[in-house]
C-alpha cells in the first residue's frame, strides 16, 4: 500500500494544490452566498430560487464550476487531515489512515460529478 | 616532498554502528508559537473535507427538484450551519493568505531557460485571480449578474 501510495504522490499532490488553490477561490463566494448571505436573507430571495440555481447550475460552465467546488476541497481536507495524523504520533497507522482518506475523497468527487451530471 | 594521504587511510577495519536520536516532537508543537499556524493549516482539512459534503448535499438537492432545493434551503438556515460556514469563512480566508503566500516562495529558481517572475508579480497575480474569481462567482450567484 505504501509503495502504491508513493507512485500515487504526483497525483495526490496536484489534486491538493487545486484543493487548496482553486477550491479556496470557489469556496470563499460559495460560502458568502450560499452558506451565509442567502439563509441571512442578506441576498435577494430569487437569487437562489429552483429555476435559476438549476439554469445556471446546468450549463457546462455551472457544472464544472460545481464539480470543482465539491470534489478539490474533498483532496485538500483528505491530505491535510492524512497530515494531522502523522503529526499527532500515528505515521505507522498511515498505511492505513492515508487510503481511507482519500478513498473518501475519491467517493465524494465521484458522487460530485455524479450531482452535476443529473442536474 | 608528502604525498596525499590515502581517503581511507584513517577508516576503521569494520564500520560502527551509527547511532541516532529518538524523534521528538519540538517543544513548541503542536499550538505555540510558529507551530500554531502550522497546526492550524492542518486542522482546515476537517473543514474542507466537510465543506466538499455539504456542497455536494446542496448540488444534490437541486438536481432532485424544487422542493428538495426548498429544504435543502431551509436546513441552511439553522444555526448550527451558519456558525460551521462562518468558520468555514474564516478557514478558507486564513488558508487562501497563508499559501498564497507561500506559494511565489516555493517556486523553483528556473524551469529549464525560464525564470518564475517575481515573488511580488506571482503574490499579486494570486490575489488578483482570488478577487476575480471568488468575486465573479459571488455576484453571479447573488444575482448581481446573469
Amino acid at each position: 500500500m505504501k509503495h502504491l501510495l508513493l507512485r500515487l504522490e504526483p497525483v495526490i499532490w496536484l489534486l491538493f494544490g487545486l484543493g487548496i488553490m482553486v477550491g479556496t477561490m470557489l469556496m470563499t463566494a460559495w460560502i458568502a452566498v450560499v452558506g451565509l448571505g442567502a439563509p441571512m436573507g442578506l441576498i435577494p430571495a430569487d437569487a437562489l430560487a429552483f429555476e435559476r440555481a438549476h439554469a445556471l447550475g446546468s450549463t457546462l460552465i455551472g457544472r464544472v464550476v460545481l464539480a470543482a467546488l465539491i470534489a478539490l476541497p474533498l483532496w485538500k481536507g483528505a491530505h491535510h487531515t492524512r497530515h494531522i495524523s502523522i503529526d499527532m504520533g500515528n505515521a505507522d497507522r498511515d498505511g492505513l489512515v492515508a487510503p481511507l482518506l482519500y478513498l473518501i475523497a475519491i467517493a465524494g468527487s465521484v458522487l460530485g460529478i455524479a450531482a452535476v451530471v443529473r442536474l | 616532498m608528502a604525498r596525499a594521504a590515502h581517503p581511507d587511510a584513517m577508516k576503521p577495519k569494520t564500520p560502527g554502528r551509527t547511532r541516532t536520536a529518538p524523534p521528538m516532537a519540538p517543544g513548541e508543537f503542536p499550538f505555540a508559537g510558529r507551530y500554531r499556524a502550522y497546526t492550524l493549516f492542518d486542522w482546515t482539512g476537517i473543514i474542507y473535507l466537510l465543506l466538499g459534503f455539504v456542497a455536494l448535499r446542496v448540488v444534490w438537492a437541486l438536481g432532485d427538484g424544487e422542493s428538495a432545493w426548498l429544504a435543502v434551503q431551509g436546513q441552511l438556515e439553522n444555526p448550527l450551519y451558519l456558525a460551521f460556514h462562518l468558520l468555514s469563512l474564516v478557514s478558507v480566508i486564513f488558508v487562501g493568505v497563508r499559501f498564497f503566500r507561500l506559494f511565489p516562495k516555493a517556486q523553483p529558481a528556473r524551469i529549464g531557460p525560464l525564470k518564475p517572475p517575481p515573488q511580488l508579480v506571482i503574490h499579486v497575480a494570486l490575489y488578483a485571480a482570488w478577487i476575480g474569481v471568488a468575486g465573479g462567482l459571488a455576484l453571479v450567484l447573488a444575482g448581481g449578474i446573469f
